[in-house]
Parts: structure tokens; sequence; C-alpha cells
């Protein structure tokens, strides 16, 4: 037992330490899982396969007419782009320090607006109208983040607070600009985008399966690049860590602040208004009124998962994506209710906050074990004591 | 007119018993926008205890609201410990360990909705339908013009409410464990020297906060909803934190900005009503009470002053 110990805390502290803290934290929401899911009496494993199966990564038992695992594999990545999207909105602000927990409502916005002006408009060709939903998505994230840093740093308005507010003002906003023009009488959501203005092709027959082609995706990986790019080798994204470090030393090393915050804020925004377009004029074609996107939120897991890293965002927004977009049919196929997914993904975040107590403790065992080195009776004894340690606070 | 005040006093003592728990944890230096989750949990527990035991003490038996309060504010201190094991034991950053609670919370009781539905009654639904509760006047103060509405159609757990957060002002006001309690959030190093334990002092804030919010969110499910369902999660968490922050992190103040939130957001409504517009317009009229915080904290956040220390982990080696 001993021994494990040390060599997980080899792993934890070395190199690829990130990495095996990310390991660590999905194991750990498995093992949960597992737990959770032989309380209700069935099979975890069944539910994990069905989780699979639900996102075309395994085979289901059977498929409908024009469909198989590619048709689900599409839908899988089509969900997964405004994932990817979300947490690399979430990423930029959380460089900076910022909480941006207002990615929802952002999202939302800047879907609605993108619809209406460009959605509804019949007359606009795909290569036009295409490139336009992506431009204006961004333009509204933009100003909804730029306002929430301004009230950030002008007023000192904390922004969980301000993007909460916003959350709701956008959702109740929206809901009543839908209702009163833009509502489907049949589906009581908003009237559907046309095609041209939608960034996934759909029925496009791959052999003979009918797919959709989720052209976010690319959009994605795009941005993702693009943010790694910025934190890694510009004097912006070294501002925006430095700030997010140590506001009064940036202060010193003479980074002004308050622009910086504005910036960081507002490409959030602007990375939050694309993740918009690209789930609701996407992912899903129309909007259902008064309800903000639950992404918004797992976004956070995924980034925190990632370890707010952008290409490992990538990975583990995949991770989580698989949890709700397996979920339909792992409930049909096992049972359990569907609200498991949510549930998972919950688990999950909770294991991923405290990512950095795990890494603390295992620094701690490594600097005992190096402590009680020279000594050859003492690595028994302190092992022992760290057990203790570990059980009673 | 009356209307407003009896509904705007029926919203605002909730929400206030909720900021008052945010602050009694922020105050012992422990960040806290967990109270939204804190209440949806302690209201899923109270209505899960009220569905449980209405059987066996009769429909519109009051007792059981009572039961349904305790048993919340129960559910919310347990449901707590998360939020201080997180931040206390595990030194997680603590707005993260927050927005974690929250999404956890609402997925957490969704969850258990549906599967204890399905095990009482057999039908997959995803709320319980609570009884309604009873409610009184104050004779005399009722009458009195203008401000008579505040002592209409009372909910029982209103009178609760308003005794329990004189309570919980003489607690940290004026008392030798209040104290100690501020000077947590201001220098608990301080603490540490004069022979406190911090740690043990901020998982009280926590598991106090913890079951105020339970309190306010069940108080919520009774007087606004009628049920619980996952409408609970409207954000009231939050608009109670703002109320905090705009109340300064003084109980007083707090329950001024409370009261104006709770009259602002019945007096729109009742001008929807009276103006006989569409049922749509209520949207316009549900979100002033965040438009006006927002504005207000424009205001007033500039000269506010939170606790020194909120939002650092203790570090007794730290200097």
């Amino acid at each position: 037992m001993k021994k494990q110990r040390t060599f997980l805390a080899r792993l934890l502290t070395g190199k690829h330490a990130a990495l095996w803290v990310s390991v660590l934290v999905i194991l750990l929401t498995f093992v949960t899982a597992g737990i959770l899911l032989l309380i209700l009496k069935k099979n975890p494993l069944d539910a994990f396969r069905g989780f699979l199966q639900g996102c075309g990564i395994l085979a289901k038992e059977k498929y409908g007419g024009g469909s198989g695992q590619l048709t689900d594999l599409m839908d899988f990545l089509n969900y997964l782009a405004p994932m990817i999207l979300a947490s690399l909105a979430f990423i930029t602000a959380f460089k900076a320090g910022l909480f941006n927990i207002g990615i929802s409502g952002q999202m939302l916005l800047s879907g609605f607006t993108a619809t209406v002006l460009v959605g509804y408009n019949k007359e606009l060709s795909a290569f036009i109208a295409k490139p336009l939903v992506l431009l204006i998505g961004m333009t509204v994230g933009m100003l909804v983040g730029i306002l929430i840093g301004f009230l950030k740093f002008r007023f000192n308005i904390h922004e969980v607070v301000s993007t909460i507010m916003l959350n709701y003002i956008i959702s109740y906003l929206t809901d009543f600009l839908i209702t009163s023009n833009y509502l489907d009488m049949m589906t009581r959501n908003s009237k559907i985008c046309t095609p041209e203005s939608r960034m996934t092709l759909t029925n496009v027959m791959i052999g003979d399966l009918k797919c959709k082609i989720p052209l976010a995706l690319i959009v994605a990986i795009l941005v993702a690049l693009l943010v790694s790019f910025l934190f890694r080798k510009t004097v912006l994204g070294f501002e925006i860590k430095a700030v997010g470090q140590n506001q009064r030393c940036s202060r010193y090393a003479g980074i002004r602040i308050s622009r910086t915050i504005l910036l960081s804020m507002g490409l959030s925004g602007a990375i939050a208004g694309l993740a918009g377009v690209a789930y609701y004029l996407g992912y899903t074609n129309s909007i259902v009124p008064n309800t903000l996107p639950g992404m918004g939120y797992d976004s956070i897991s995924v980034a925190l998962l990632g370890n707010g890293a952008p290409i490992s965002s990538i990975f583990a927004a995949v991770i989580v994506s698989i949890f709700q977009q397996g979920a339909n049919y792992m409930s049909s196929s096992v049972g359990v209710a569907k609200e498991i997914a949510s549930l998972i993904t919950g688990i999950l975040l909770l294991f991923a906050a405290c990512g950095n107590y795990m890494k603390y403790r295992a620094e701690r065992k490594m600097q005992q074990a190096a402590d009680s080195l020279p000594d050859h009776e003492a690595p028994s004894s302190t092992g022992a004591q760290a057990g203790k340690e570990a059980e009673t606070p | 007119m009356n209307k407003v005040f009896t509904d705007g006093l029926s919203f605002a003592l909730p929400l206030l018993i909720i900021a008052i728990g945010a602050l009694y944890s922020e105050k012992s230096g422990v960040t806290n926008l967990a109270v939204e989750g804190f209440q949806g949990v302690g209201a899923f527990c109270g209505a899960l205890v009220a569905t449980l035991i209405t059987p066996l003490m009769g429909v519109g038996n009051q007792a059981i609201i009572y039961i349904a309060i305790l048993s919340a504010a129960i559910g919310g201190a347990l449901f707590s410990c998360i939020h201080g094991l997180l931040c206390i034991r595990f030194r997680a950053n603590q707005v993260i360990s927050g927005v974690v609670i929250n999404i956890l919370s609402v997925a957490l009781t969704a969850f258990l909705t549906s599967a204890a539905n399905s095990a009482i009654s057999g039908t997959a639904s995803n709320k319980f339908v609570l009884d309604v509760s009873a409610r009184f006047s104050i004779p005399l103060l009722c009458d009195i013009p203008w401000i008579g509405g505040l002592f209409t159609s009372m909910y029982p757990f209103e009178i609760m409410i308003a005794v329990l957060v004189v309570v919980m002002w003489y607690l940290m006001n004026r008392t030798r464990f209040g104290m100690r309690l501020r000077a947590c959030g201001e220098n608990p190093q301080a603490v540490d020297a004069a022979g406190g334990s911090v740690t043990r002092i901020r998982w009280i804030a926590v598991l106090i906060s913890g079951a105020l919010s339970g309190i306010g969110g069940m108080c919520f499910a009774y007087s606004l909803l009628g049920n619980f369902s996952p409408s609970i999660y409207q954000g009231f968490g939050y608009l109670a934190i703002a109320g905090m922050i705009f109340g300064n992190w003084k109980i007083g103040p707090t329950t001024l900005a409370c009261l104006f939130f709770g009259l602002a957001k019945s007096g729109g409504l009742q001008l929807c009503i009276a103006a006989q517009l569409p049922s749509r317009y209520t949207d316009l009229f549900l979100l002033l009470p965040y438009v006006l915080t927002l504005l207000l904290l424009v205001f007033f956040s500039k000269k506010n002053r939170p606790p020194k220390a909120a939002g650092e982990p203790w570090d007794q080696s730290k200097r």
C-alpha cells in the first residue's frame, strides 16, 4: 500500500503532473458513478457502454434505416463543437483570474441575434450567411464580455454576480422577444433558421448513411489553436496570465490592468458568442424560450478538467460530451433516469476542484519521503505517520 | 397596493435569510456562492420529508410545514459540508467550489426527485407537490393605512424568519463567538494567536449558512411555487448575495436591500397586472429586480469593504 502511494505521489509531482491529476479525477469519477449505479442495482459496465454507444463510439445492436454508427458519431461531433468553444471562452477569462459564469447568457444572446439578423433572411446565400453569423455572434458576445469587464474594473462589481444577473436579464429578454415575434406555434420554440445560415450541413449522404457535417468543429479547433498560441507566444497572453496570477505585481511591472481585464473578458465573450452560434445555428436550429443552455455550465467542468489548457480541453470536452450526448441512449437501454449524466458531470467537477489539493498532498508526500531517506529505520515510521495523517486531519 | 406589500414581504424574507446565511460564511472568511445550491437542496430535503409524512399526518396538517422547514435546515447544513470540505479542508478555490456545488445541486436534486417519485408513487415526475400553507393577518396592525399590507395574509414562516434574523444579528454582533467569527474574516492569524480555532469557526459558519439557506429555499418552495421542482433554481441565491454586497456585509443594510428587492419584484408584477398587458410582458417585469440589482451595484459597490481574508484558505504557517 505504502509503495503504491509513493508511486502515485511521484506521478502527481512528475513531469506530466497535470495530465495525471486529470486521469485520477476521471478514475475517481468513474468509481463514484459506478458505486452509484450499483446502488441503483444496475450494471455500471452496461451503463458506460450505453454512453459510448449513444455517441457512436461503440456500435449499437441495431440501427434504423439510413442511420448507423457514423450518424451517431457525427451527431456527437456536432454537440462537441460548441462545447469546445464554450470551454475555451471560460479558459480565456479564467487565465486573467476572472470567472465567466455568464457563458450561457452570452451564448443565448449571440445565438438569438444571429438567428434574427441572418437566420431568418431567406435571400442570403450560404457563402455570405455562414461567415456573417459567426461575425455577428462574435461581436455580440464580445460586447457583453466588455460590459462585464467594464463593470468589474470601473465599479468593482464581482464578475460572478454581474454575469449571473446578465444571464437572467438575457434569458427573460430573449423570451419576451421570441414569444412576441418569432414563435413557432407548433413547437413553442422560435422559428427555425434557414439551412444556408446553419453551421451544420444536414442530410449529407456518406455511403448509404444520412449524416450531419458540423462545420463549427473546424472553427472550434482553429480557435483552440489560436488561444493556445495567444497564451504561449504573445505579449497579450503573457499579460493576461500575469494579471491572473498577481494583480499588484503586474501593475508594478507596467501592465495596464484595466485594459487587460477588458481584453480578456471581451475575448472570452467573443468565443462564447461563437459557441452560441455553433449551438443555436448548428447543433439545434431554433431556440427554446426562457431556457439557458446547460452547456455554459458544463464548459466550466471541461475547463477545470483540462487544467485550463486549450488543447487538453478538447479531450476534456470529449469526455464530458460523451456523458451528455450519450445519456439518452444509455437511459433507454439501461433504464436509469437521464439526469444521471448531469450528476456524473457534477461529480467530475467536484473532484476536478480538488485537483490542486491532490497535487499538494503528493508534494508533501514526496518531501516526507525525501526527508526520511538517509535514516534506514525512519521510512516505516513516517509512512505510518503519513497514513495516519491522511485519515485524521 | 396592499398586495404589493404582502407579496413583497413574502419574497423578501426568505431572500433575507439566505443573504444572512451567505453573510455568516463570508464574514468568517469563506466566500460563499454556494447558497444557491444550498437553498435548492434544502428545499428538496424539506419537500421530500413533507411528501413522506403527509400520508401519516393527514393532508392539511399545518405541523408538516414546520417539520419540512426543520428538515430543510438540516438538509442544507449537511449539503454545506461539501463546501466546507472543499474550501476549508481541501483548500480549493472558493469561487470554483461555490459554482461547482451549484451545478452539482441542480443535477443531484433533479436526479433524486425523479428517483424518489418513481419509488414512492411509481410515476416519474420531476416535482413534489406541497400542501398550501395557511396564512393569517395580524389584527390591529393590518388596519394601518398604507403599510397595513405588510401584516396581512402572512405566512407563518415570515414571523419565524423575522425572529431568526434578530437572533442571528445578536449572535454576530453581541457575542464572543460572533466577534471571533468576524475576526476570522479579517485577520485569522489574530484569532489563532488568541487561542481560537479558525478551522472550527469557519466550519460552524459554513454549516450555519447551509442551514439558513435551506430554510430560505423551503420558504420559497411554499410561498412562490407551491411545489418543489427544478424551477427553485431561479437565481434567488445569487440575488441574495447581491443583496448582501449591496448591504455592505452588514445585517441591517442587507435587510433593507432584500426588502427593496421584494417590493421591486411584486411592485413590477402588480404594475403589469394593473396595466392589463398581455402575459408575455410579465417577462419584462420579471427581469426588473436583476436590472435594478446591477444598477444599484454600480452606485454602491465602489465604497464596499468586503471581509479582508474572504476567499483565502487558512494557512497556519503564513504570517
